[in-house]
């Protein structure tokens, strides 16, 4: 069996290469990107965020799904 | 005088005359007690992520202002009388601002009103392409002294 090829992530937070920016809650369209397909939240470890950033991640998801922005379980459905 | 912001979904079968009348109740509560609206947006019917109270749809107002913790209080009592009214969800933005702060805020909001209304439904115009952001960043180099590159020899050693 060859060397399985490693994949490379993003190392760097999204967030922190922008200053300043502020992790909204209405904003799906970012918040589509830091869940899964099952509606859960992706870990640190698989996204790249910082703990600070990740933070403010985990907030703005919990106060959408509250809002049914988005939802607590299963696909989001536009 | 803290700066807040609520947004709070109604039952989408009032009709227009209902919603206004409990966002001019809502707003009323706020500049009663002294507070003053900087903002306040419509984002109209859509369709809710899961069933609150058997409703598929609902109607968003979110509205940004300032005012004291009472205010806010009293907002959310009724807001739990008001069986029209599916969610609610207060953010405190700041612990403080200043009236100049409120007046700058105020002519922002105003002004992003201003220029909503030149490109109306561009919101709801735009399709959620499937994106793939930070697909640019994938060709980060390897950082050596991250965890994940120690730990990289170990599954390869297992899977060998």
């Amino acid at each position: 069996m060859p060397p399985r090829k490693r994949m490379f992530r993003p190392r760097v937070c999204r967030f922190c290469t922008e200053k300043d920016q502020y992790i909204d809650y209405k904003d799906i369209r970012t918040l589509r990107n830091l869940i899964s397909e099952r509606g859960k939240i992706i870990p640190r470890r698989i996204c790249g965020t910082c703990a600070k950033h990740q933070r403010q991640v985990s907030e703005a998801v919990k106060r959408a799904r509250h809002l049914a922005l988005i939802p607590y379980s299963g696909q989001i459905q536009f | 005088m803290r700066h807040y912001e609520t947004t709070y979904i109604l039952r989408p079968n009032l009709g227009e005359e209902q919603f206004t009348e409990i966002i001019e109740r809502t707003n009323a509560i706020i500049t009663d007690d002294g507070g003053t609206i900087i903002d306040v947006d419509r984002w109209g019917t859509r369709k809710l992520a899961y069933e609150i109270r058997k409703e598929t749809l609902g109607y968003y107002v979110c509205f940004n202002y300032a005012a004291p913790g009472s205010s806010v209080h009293e907002m959310e009592r009724i807001f739990r009388i008001d069986d029209r009214v599916l969610r609610f969800l207060t953010i405190k933005l700041a612990d403080s601002i200043d009236q100049e702060t409120i007046a700058r805020e105020v002519e922002k909001a105003s002004a992003a009103a201003a220029q909503e209304t030149d490109r109306p439904e561009a919101e709801e115009g735009e399709a959620p392409a499937g994106q793939v952001p930070g697909g640019d960043k994938s060709e980060e180099p390897e950082d050596k002294s991250s965890p994940e590159a120690q730990e990289a020899p170990d599954t390869e050693e297992n899977n060998s």
